[in-house]
């Protein structure tokens, strides 16, 4: 008796630790989100329902430009890391290559090391060879961050790869070229949309990296909200705060597949 | 339809030999085997048929066409593979429909031709699933009609059957059998398993280290081993290894290794011809030899030992008793048919008679270097090298 | 016929390797862009970093005077606090992380197979979620009149609002909050290849829970805590945005230095690479000590 009631406690303890996370993970989100419609100009007690700050929102031009260039830096790093990360899954798949080492130890390294490095290290060498900072530079860190990760994540892909298919299109009369576009690209494929999916997300959220090569001028909407957040002026970061987070639940809860996707992504 | 002709072809992989210079005639529209344990060189070549593999040296032809350097894509040869390899990502209908996109048949002729393979093996209704929808069995009927969509020369199916289970394995090999039949053309299977390769086909060859050891209708392999290793590979049998004491016209007399100066008799037609003073070794299946507890009457061109039954393993269908003679075990298999036998079963430690006929008393052209009851299949030992060998009893 | 094949396997040997040596070669170009923007890009840029530490600083930019000013700097005790307090926060993330996540990561491990997908789907909902956005709402939470001291004014509980935010406690809390699925995710996946009935072999062998979680859950969880320690401690050695946000500027973190040498004026770049050094310095040493670590467990587990 007394041994069941010790299981119980294990368990009984690890679904309350489970409900205290997840109670802890959401809170700050879901008081976020209600606030976006609170009608008061600083952080305090509810004074009403309003859409005023949406409507801010919507008339500030700098979150609007701050927004495009988002989503323009994600969506180019995201198109050019992972076409990288495709070529060198593909390359690293012969097991007796002469720079798999080399390579997969450049490939991990840069995981292994604080954001803050690769910032700092980018920043110098933007100054070093006078480069004026701006989109491009933006553009190159991203890049440079999101390669590992998309490397990784289809050569996780590529490794799970049954070759008897290549095999079986190839005796029912498929030529290498017609293989790879019909049976290898299309299998591959999940593993690519999760690879970019990292790679937009993680562009999307990145901070410091962009904070150390971007110029002036050239706001993310991450660089946006931390200039707002200092100056003190909120209310319309609580609105833009809500329309990323429905986003993002957008992203992982909506479409099932993405969300599969996502997961074997982690 | 022609023959294909494999000739001194051999592979190795890293000085490993697979398949060490191996020639071979399959007859057009043949139902052919390969039969061997794992790692005898089955696999690799049939592969080298399909065209993933090309050997070292030697050719393969079909018809009067050099094959041995055509790639895969170019040859008239299809493939079952072991698990199958349906592409996950298109349908039924899709998968079956590869080898004629490729080959930018006309879309009207495809959708014909899919829906008439799908129906000659009972999937037309599945058309539309994904492979991960379906089960094994099933799996293997759409890899089947993807490949004979194509109108292959030959069909190669490595080891179809092996996923499956007993029953459905059953079914399938009957169901392949008169596929064959309905296409007409030469199969080429490879397989571990005896029972499957001696139902299946027309020819077996039975392979080990590389090379063919027998190749021939199942029957004859069966009744007629010329080695040790096919005697013991396909179904169970007595070694015996003895001393011709010897020659007469029409039989060969052995001097049987049990310690007890008993003689075997057996015919001489073959093409062997021992002589007085050699040893030789004799394949007799268990199911050839009767148990009597009272002496049988004499005959002509019987042989007789007198043993005692040491094991009895009850197996359905027969029972399988170990009987000793002298320093010899025997395997004998006795079916359960009241009207041969005696009103009792036999029990264990009682006396018996053994006896059958010369002509099922097979020669081999072979001393065995080893025992090899151990490397192939252990349990019970039903061959005993000769009268050195005492220990074994 | 001897002579035959011998040829014949010299000129296999040979197409062989030609066709080795042509995979390798195909291998080089398709991995050349990636190799080399790491190059120009990752490689490079540390370079850079090196030759910068040992330059003069100027107000805005650096002169190119070799000096050794930044490391004796970087060695004097308040950048040697801040190096301890860094140290010092990415331990106890880590460890509450840990903590936290461990019992997290095996209730999810253990839960039926259809429901194991949406709770893990529940962890990573933030972990995709803006971590700017995170960490504002954080500061929202827990601000003087923030919503926590609303409502535990409102209930009674306090009299006057807690001072929360712009502690050293709101930083480690919120470090928490943002590192912890980096730590659930790896646990959960060893968990979740843990072969549970060995626990049960272990008791019915006569151990306790206690004992059985001891003896067999953490060994054989080692290889994820192992992972999510990584992931934990070493982004959170370099933090820079949660204690620049959440954080007094009393407590310095190495993170924040490093930014303020290289964005505020005037600009001691020389001093921003030494520091980031001494942080790559750092890492370098955790990976090489947690890597040791990890071999020897392994190969006491293979013997």
């Amino acid at each position: 008796m007394k041994r069941m009631s010790i299981a119980r406690f294990y368990k009984g303890m690890n679904l309350t630790a489970f409900s205290l996370v997840m109670v802890f993970l959401y809170i700050p989100i879901l008081i976020l989100v209600i606030f976006s419609f609170n009608d008061a100009k600083i952080i305090t007690g509810w004074r009403g329902f309003t859409l005023k700050y949406y409507e801010q929102l919507w008339h500030n031009d700098a979150i609007k430009d701050a927004f495009r260039n988002t989503m323009l830096i994600a969506g180019l790093s995201t198109l050019i890391s992972t076409v990288f990360g495709i070529l060198t899954a593909l390359g690293m798949e012969n097991k007796n290559f002469s720079g798999r080492r080399l390579i997969s130890g450049l490939i991990y390294v840069p995981l292994v090391i604080p954001d803050i490095l690769m910032g700092v290290s980018l920043a110098l060498l933007f100054n070093f060879t006078r480069v004026n900072t701006g989109m491009i530079t933006v553009l190159i860190a991203h890049i440079t961050f999101c390669i590992s990760y998309t490397v990784i994540v289809i050569q996780s892909r590529l490794e799970g790869f049954d070759y008897s298919l290549v095999e079986a299109a190839m005796d029912l009369g498929a030529k290498p070229a017609v293989i790879f576009w019909k049976v290898k690209f299309p299998l591959m494929l999940p593993g690519i949309i999760a690879a970019a999916l990292l790679a937009f997300t993680l562009s999307i959220d990145d901070f410091i990296i962009t904070f150390f090569t971007s110029g002036r001028g050239f706001d993310t909407l991450p660089i946006y909200v931390e200039g707002t957040i200092r100056r003190g002026t909120i209310t319309t970061i609580n609105s833009l705060s809500t329309i990323m987070i429905g986003f993002t639940l957008f992203l992982v809860v909506i479409t099932k597949r993405i969300r599969k996707v996502l997961i074997s992504s982690m | 339809m022609e023959e294909i002709r494999i000739e001194h072809v051999t592979k190795d992989f890293d000085g490993f030999v697979a398949v060490n210079d191996v020639s071979l005639t399959i007859h057009s529209g043949e139902l052919f085997s390969f039969l061997g344990p794992s790692g005898c060189g089955k696999t690799t070549l049939l592969r080298m048929i399909a065209g993933f593999e090309t050997p070292r040296s030697g050719r393969i032809m079909i018809g009067s066409a050099d094959i041995t350097d055509i790639p895969p894509y170019k040859r008239q040869v299809n493939t079952i593979f072991q698990n199958y390899s349906l592409f996950p990502h298109m349908s039924v209908y899709d998968n079956v429909a590869f080898g004629l996109r490729i080959r930018k048949t006309p879309k009207a002729e495809i959708k014909d031709r899919v829906e008439e393979m799908l129906s000659l093996v009972k999937m037309a209704d599945q058309a539309s699933k994904y492979p991960d929808q379906i089960s094994g069995g099933q799996k293997q009927r759409i890899a089947i009609a993807r490949a004979l969509i194509n109108k292959p020369k030959v069909l190669l199916l490595d080891e179809p059957l092996a996923a499956l289970d007993l029953k459905l394995r059953q079914h399938m090999l009957i169901e392949l059998m008169n596929i064959h039949d309905a296409v007409g053309i030469t199969f080429i299977y490879v397989t571990h398993d005896q029972g499957e390769a001696m139902s299946i086909s027309d020819r077996v060859a039975v392979m080990n280290h590389g090379k063919i050891i027998q190749a021939g209708p199942p029957d004859d392999i069966y009744e007629r081993p010329k080695s040790i290793f096919s005697a013991y590979f396909i179904g169970e049998t007595n070694l015996i290894t003895g001393e011709v004491t010897a020659i007469e016209d029409d039989y060969i007399q052995l001097k049987c290794p049990d310690g007890t100066g008993n003689f075997l008799e057996l015919d001489s037609t073959y093409n062997i011809k021992p002589e007085v003073g050699k040893e030789l070794t004799v394949s007799l299946r268990p199911e050839k030899i009767a148990l009597s507890r009272s002496k049988p009457r004499m005959q002509d061109d019987i042989n007789m030992l007198k043993g005692t039954i040491e094991d009895i393993l009850y197996l359905g269908t027969h029972t399988q008793y170990i009987v000793r003679v002298g320093l010899l075990k025997f395997r004998v298999f006795s079916q359960h048919k009241r009207v041969y036998f005696d009103d009792k079963a036999l029990d264990w430690e009682e006396s018996v008679w053994l006896f059958w006929h010369d002509s099922d008393t097979w020669l081999i052209d072979e001393i065995p270097e080893h025992d090899i009851s151990d490397s192939a299949e252990g349990g019970v030992s039903h061959y005993q090298r000769s009268v050195k060998r005492p220990a074994q009893i | 016929m001897s002579k035959e094949p011998r040829t014949d396997w010299q000129r296999q040997q040979k197409q062989l390797s030609k066709q080795q040596k042509s995979r390798n070669l195909a291998s080089w170009a398709l991995t050349a862009p990636a190799l080399l923007w790491l190059i120009v890009f990752f490689l490079v840029p540390y370079l850079i970093v090196v030759i910068y530490s040992f330059l003069t600083p100027d107000i805005y930019d650096v002169k190119f005077e070799f000096s050794m000013d930044a490391y004796r700097q970087a060695f004097n005790p308040d950048y040697l606090r801040t190096l301890f307090q860094s140290f010092k926060l990415a331990t106890f993330t880590t460890l509450l992380c840990l903590l936290l996540g461990f019992p997290v990561a095996y209730f999810i491990a253990r839960a039926k197979d259809k429901t194991k997908n949406t709770l893990l789907v529940f962890i990573i909902i933030p972990f995709w979620t803006n971590l700017i956005i995170r960490i504002f709402s954080w500061r929202i939470f827990l601000a003087y009149n923030g919503v926590l001291n609303d409502v535990l004014m409102n209930i009674g509980l306090i009299s006057q609002p807690l001072e929360i935010m712009r502690t050293d406690m709101a930083v480690i809390l919120v470090m928490v909050y943002v590192y912890l699925p980096y730590m659930i995710l790896p646990l959960y996946s060893v968990l979740e290849k843990l072969d549970f009935t060995l626990l049960q072999a272990a008791m019915d062998l006569g151990a306790s829970e206690v004992k059985a979680f001891f003896s067999i859950t953490l060994p054989l969880s080692i290889e994820g805590i192992f992972a999510g320690s990584l992931l934990v401690f070493i982004p959170a050695l370099g933090a820079y945005l949660i204690p620049q946000l959440v954080g007094n500027q009393r407590t310095l973190y190495l993170g924040q230095v490093i930014t303020y040498k290289i964005k505020n004026i005037p600009r001691n770049w020389p001093m921003a690479s030494a520091l980031s050094l001494t942080l790559l310095f750092f890492v370098a040493i955790m990976l090489i000590l947690l890597f040791t670590l990890y071999r020897h467990r392994r190969n006491r587990g293979h013997a």
